[in-house]
């Protein structure tokens, strides 16, 4: 009995299944093929000898299809109707300059050009009502230059169409019938701002028929091996769908493919009693945090396809785990600035020429050329020995550092690892204390490659007392995406005092989205009792623009409780923001969260058949720890360690994906479920 | 700490940088006033004991380098020694640190062991300070007592201890005191966070790895930009320009300025432009310099961090009296009419020498508007203060681009319509590319400027604004056409279409229409060179009409790629 995820990344698809009657870990590999996806996943899956018979769980993600579509711009035509006066909205955008000196500054091209975007003559009023009656001759109209320029796909984005849909349900049905695929803003989110839900329209008719053929394919080939349950369908929100469902919304994808590392973050801490995580998944050129608090995973608010510090990106208006990036990982380069400062990253010397120490002609240092100098990183023991790293040649890349501080190889090394490690220090800040949280009430879960070499140097100087490394945490996402429940979300913006007089509102719209949440759920075959909902309020104060997202519990609001939830409001506003005000409290968003739970694998227990180090012991290596200076480090091999006991730092525990660093005055030891648990300054 | 090495103080710098950019978004998250969060409308910057610009984070580049204009002149007041833990100044003078009144700066002297460290220092603009007219900034002011309250840099908490007798005076003498608190106790709260950071590093690291770290910051600033000055065309380069009025008559006032780049400095010299206007559009010298340094990062490195020694080579020469260096009690509520100014000529003469840097003219304003009253559903005021995006120029190898907010304006998001209708009695009834004036044409052609419709739904409204580049547009360049002119037209029941670019306090009521118009960029090299198909991608998506193709770029479009 397996369970199964399949990733289709850029170069390999992945596999990762988890044996449940023996707690046991498979992992497959494949080439990705571009020209179907699904025969990628399909050669993968027979890779891993698993019998379609046995599959309990499938997860797959089209995460980089979606992505990809957008950034390498292979979606279809496709065309917009909106209404009049609006057309233009698509380009004016939000009219920001994000490289506010540059100035030949490009804003980003829209994915609909001016001619494929038609207006319709109609209007609703902010508060939902009718001023003007939709012409459904303008839609005709429309429909047909659409067909006549060769559109394939029609995004329908109605002004105020969040306030009232019944116009955009009219245009749709009537686009329907005309052609095959076709977006609605109000299926897809009905919040504000009529640029952000337009473009998330736009670009979730320009990928639809893409995504549509892969799932058909995939759903074919997948029955045709024998597998019978329900494939679920990972999406950006954190949760899953199943196949059918995600096929009407590709959008939701978009950002997938990262979300299964904090839900995986997410899952650990619920086993090992922890509800205040913090994830960092540190590959070869990125590192990724999210934050997860009281088992919550965060959603970011304002999510934008391709956005950097310097260019705005395109807004996506739909559930994003919220993970914030940078460019910081195993392949990033070290580098001397033009007057004389190290820098790391964010260029990567990526998978090839990959780090000088891989030895396929990389000559610049890298963050993993560091740590091979330094000797932390084994040569002998890359992938299991499976590469074996050329030590020497690391050392004459980092020599280019060392020669220019004048200090030794080792010195230098440290000084890359310690850059490295200050900026993504800066990338947890910022996912914790620039939002009013202390790091200290955290555990910090480190995977990745990268992420086990640099976790206990990154606890010390956020004095996070606990770290955990999962086990194999090279392929933790995957193992993510298999503990995700199914998910939906239903917002709506309904700008309103939270006060008595609007109880009734507030009942009757949670009842609504509960109702159609219930109602996509059931229709992917899931019972009642599996159901839970999780009803959110984006609150602020009146006349503030920043919403603050108050849980608030299921049932009937009444006084009692609209007090509570003010109260909590007022709390949660002063800790992310320092302060609380007299102002009355205001309703913008609702958000309905709908879950249908996944019987998830129970978390083997292991059972130690050793009390003794000495077994797991491969000797001592001399390093070079930063901060610190040369050390003689005991090494041990992760999969011989004992369960349970306890070890002082240093120490370097190396396994096949990876290696993890601890630091003199840390302890360490495995837990029952075969994670390493480091304590930072020992303290149990 | 002693062991301090190389790579230390990297993470260190780092870190201070790191500060800046945390209070940045505490200060925009937390504020009550969509200047702040939608326009971004702030800056915040850490300097060293000595008032010298460590770190800054903008959202516009107009506060680039006048923050710690602020800062020096508040150690000059108060002295080294007059500051304790837990003060905050306040100061919102444009003559020698500031812009104009709205804009308040904040000043926090940070403190580690009994032993000054640092100032965090931020400025933002709050939607009303008193003064003649609601809103506070306005176009008809003739002296700066009609234009608010100023605050010299006044104590408003000593010793953590708030000023209560400056807190009362403040309130009194504005129109919303509770925006105008909440505007202040978000900025305070960001300032603070600042203070705390720096105060945390010093913990960690010693205060006197910090002041190293600081110094170092300053010092490789300064490197790179002497590396940078190296590369830019060396010479006199001058440029001369219009803007449209004093803002009382209607009289031109001439502006110019020679721009002289040697390996030591980039000197901006505006002896010659005209004395100092009647009207509010003067630039304050602290904007004048701010404009410079604002130019001079453009034309070297964009990207590169601001701090002290990143302006070093920079000299501004702008004698006193004129429109670029006001003298008190000069009006300048509508500073960015001139201040614009100070940039541009700069832009001007600069861009043919550095085309890969700057495009053709662009429609420059601000265009900021204001429309408010009290709202009928509600019985509360409103205001909604804002500016319009327009048209850039094109540059050597790109079209000018459509819809983006002017060079003074930056991570500045024009607010959603939708939200607009929510918020304030108004029903907007179009947001459209401006395709009625053609922009400059070109081998590249300008950008397109916006038409925004607001419809008052409210008994009663006042409109104010400010429109500059209305009479002299944008220039082309390389042989490019002139963009077009930016204006406001004012439809009200009986009274003729008033078509204008400044207004005062306008009077509007129900049904009324105010149609704010930008315009287009200019236009980059010969417009027969365009290529073709380019040309015929413009007839298809409606840029231009067919016969602006014949005329213009002698395409002949055949009658399939017409829409």
């Amino acid at each position: 009995m397996f369970r199964v995820a399949i990733d289709v990344g850029g170069t390999f698809t992945d596999l990762c299944a988890l044996n449940e009657v023996t707690g046991e870990i498979v992992l497959g590999k494949g080439l990705t093929t571009a020209h179907d996806f699904s025969e990628g996943v399909v050669n993968t899956f027979k890779s891993s000898g698993i019998r379609g018979e046995d599959v309990t769980r499938f997860v797959g993600t089209g995460s980089t299809l979606v992505i990809n579509a957008i950034i390498e711009r292979k979606g279809v035509k496709t065309a917009l109707i909106t209404t009049k006066g609006f057309r233009d909205v698509l380009e004016i955008q939000r009219s920001n300059r994000p490289d506010m000196y540059n100035y030949s500054y490009r804003k980003p091209v829209p994915f609909v050009p001016r001619y494929l975007r038609f207006e319709v003559l109609e209007r609703i009023a902010s508060d939902g009502s009718v001023v003007l009656k939709l012409a459904k001759k303008s839609v005709l109209e429309a429909l047909r230059k659409a067909r006549s320029y060769g559109a394939e796909s029609i995004a329908i984005c109605l002004y105020n169409s969040y306030a009232n849909p019944d116009h955009e349900k009219e245009v749709a049905k009537i686009a329907r019938g005309h052609f095959k695929y076709v977006s609605s803003s109000h299926e897809i989110t009905r919040e504000w701002r009529e640029y952000e839900r337009m473009n998330t329209t736009v670009l979730d008719a320009y990928v639809k028929p893409l995504l549509e053929t892969y799932l058909k394919d995939l759903e074919m080939k997948m029955r045709e091996l024998g597998i019978r349950i329900p494939i679920h369908v990972i999406q950006s929100n954190g949760g899953v769908a199943v196949l059918e469902k995600a096929r009407e919304t590709p959008i939701l994808q978009v950002e997938s493919g990262p979300a299964g590392g904090v839900i995986g973050a997410r899952e650990l801490g619920v086993a090992v009693g922890e509800s205040n995580v913090i994830s960092l998944d540190v590959g070869g050129t990125t590192a990724k945090a999210s934050l997860v608090e009281n088992g919550r995973i965060r959603l970011n608010p304002d999510y934008r396809v391709e956005r950097t510090p310097t260019y705005a990106g395109y807004p996506v208006k739909t559930p994003v785990v919220d993970i914030v990036e940078i460019g910081a990982g195993g392949g990033s380069i070290a580098w001397i600035d033009d007057v004389g400062s190290l820098k790391v990253g964010p260029r990567s010397a990526g998978a090839y020429p990959g780090p000088a120490c891989y030895g396929k002609g990389g000559e610049q240092p890298t963050v993993t050329d560091a740590f091979v100098v330094s000797g932390i990183l084994n040569p002998e023991y890359f992938l299991g020995g499976e590469i074996r790293l050329d030590k020497h040649a690391a050392e004459k890349a980092v020599a280019k550092i060392s020669e220019h501080f004048g200090t030794s190889v080792e010195e230098a090394a440290a000084g890359i690892i310690k850059v490295a490690a200050g900026n993504m220090v800066n990338l947890l800040r910022l996912v914790s204390v620039a939002r009013g949280h202390d790091p200290r009430d955290f555990t910090l879960v480190a995977f990745g490659g990268a992420g086990p070499m640099f976790a206990t140097l990154l606890a010390r100087e956020l004095q996070v007392s606990k770290t955990v490394i999962p086990r194999i945490p090279g392929v933790f996402s995957a193992w993510g995406m298999l503990m995700t429940d199914l998910r939906h979300d239903f917002k709506m913006t309904r700008v309103m005092k939270l006060d008595d007089a609007h109880i009734d509102i507030l009942n009757n719209l949670f009842n609504t989205l509960e109702e159609e949440g219930r109602q996509v759920l059931t229709a992917q075959g899931i019972n009642e009792v599996d159901m839970y909902f999780v009803r959110t309020l984006d609150l602020r104060y009146y006349g503030q623009e920043h919403t603050v997202s108050i849980e608030v519990p299921s049932g009937m609001f009444n006084r009692g409780l609209i007090q509570e939830i003010t109260e909590r409001f007022h709390k949660a506003h002063e800790k992310e923001y320092t302060f609380r005000l007299d102002s009355p409290v205001e309703v913008v968003n609702l958000h309905l969260a709908a879950f249908a739970k996944v019987s998830k694998p129970r978390i083997a227990v292991l059972q130690g058949d050793t009390q003794d180090f000495e077994e797991a012991s491969k000797g001592y290596r001399r390093a070079y720890l930063p901060g610190v200076g040369f050390t003689e480090v005991p090494v041990y091999e992760r999969e011989k360690l004992p369960i349970g006991n306890t070890k002082q730092g240093p120490a370097i525990i190396e396994e096949k994906t990876s290696t993890t660093l601890v630091m003199p005055g840390d302890t360490f030891k495995i837990d029952n479920f075969g994670n390493i648990v480091i304590r930072y300054g020992g303290v149990d | 700490m002693s062991d301090l090495d190389p790579f230390t103080l990297e993470v260190v710098k780092n870190s201070l940088i790191a500060i800046a950019e945390e209070e940045f978004i505490a200060f925009g998250r937390t504020s009550k006033s969509p200047v702040i969060y939608e326009v971004l409308d702030y800056a915040v910057a850490i300097t060293n004991s000595k008032g010298e610009l460590v770190a800054q984070a903008n959202g516009v580049p107009g506060f680039l380098g006048v923050l710690d204009l602020a800062v020096k002149d508040c150690i000059k007041k108060y002295g080294v020694d007059g500051f304790s833990d837990g003060d905050i100044i306040i100061t919102n003078i444009p003559y020698t640190h500031g812009t104009h009144l709205n804009d308040v700066t904040l000043i926090s002297p940070v403190f580690f062991d009994g032993q000054l460290i640092a100032f965090s220092v931020n400025k933002g603009h709050w939607s009303e300070v008193g003064g003649m007219r609601f809103g506070s900034w306005t176009t008809d002011s003739t002296e700066i007592y009609q234009e608010g309250v100023q605050f010299p840099l006044l104590k408003l908490y000593i010793a953590g201890e708030p000023n209560r007798d400056l807190f009362d005076l403040i309130l009194t003498n504005v129109r919303t005191p509770d925006m105008t608190l909440g505007d202040m106790e978000a900025q305070a709260a960001a300032l603070r966070l600042g203070g705390r950071r720096i105060a945390q590093l010093c913990a960690k690291y010693g205060p006197s790895t910090i002041a190293r770290a600081m110094e170092a910051i300053i010092r490789d600033g300064e490197e790179k930009a002497y590396n940078e000055l190296r590369k830019l065309p060396h010479g006199s380069f001058e440029a001369e320009d219009y803007i449209d009025d004093d803002g009382i008559s209607d009289n031109p006032v001439y502006v110019r300025a020679r721009v002289t780049i040697s390996d030591e400095s980039f000197i901006v010299d505006y002896s010659g432009s005209s004395p100092q206007a009647r009207g509010p559009i003067n630039s304050p010298y602290s904007m004048t310099i701010a404009a410079a340094k604002v130019m001079f990062k453009a034309v070297t490195d964009p990207q590169s961090p601001a701090n002290e020694g990143a302006f070093r080579p920079v000299q501004v020469i702008a004698p006193e009296g004129t429109v670029f260096h006001p003298k008190p009690p000069a009006p300048v509520a509508t500073f960015w009419e001139a201040g614009s100014f100070a940039a541009e000529l700069i832009w001007k003469a600069l861009a043919p020498h550095v085309p890969d840097k700057l495009t053709a003219g662009h429609f420059l304003s601000v265009c900021a508007t204001i429309v408010g009253g009290v709202d009928d559903r509600t019985g509360e005021p409103f205001a909604i203060v804002e500016p319009q995006p327009g048209g850039w120029g094109a540059g050597y190898n790109k079209d000018g681009e459509s819809g983006m907010v002017c060079s003074l304006d930056g991570e500045t998001y024009i607010m959603s319509n939708e939200v607009i209708e929510v918020r304030y009695p108004i029903r907007v009834e179009q947001y459209s590319l401006n395709l009625r004036d053609k922009p400059g044409a070109g081998k590249f052609r300008g950008g397109h400027g916006i038409i925004k419709d607001y419809r008052v739904l409210n008994s009663h409204a006042i409109f104010t604004a400010s429109f500059g580049r209305s009479k002299f547009p944008p220039w082309g360049m390389a042989g490019g056409g002139d963009g077009t002119p930016n204006y406001f037209i004012i439809y009200r029941k009986g009274k003729p279409p008033l078509k204008t670019r400044k207004a005062a306090a306008v009077q509007l009521q129900r049904g009324d229409l105010i149609r704010l118009v930008t315009g287009g960029g200019g236009g980059y090299g010969n417009p027969k060179e365009r290529d073709q198909e380019r040309v015929l991608d413009d007839v298809r998506n409606g840029y231009i009409t067919a016969a602006e193709a014949r005329a213009k770029y002698g395409v002949k479009v055949r009658r399939r790629s017409r829409s």
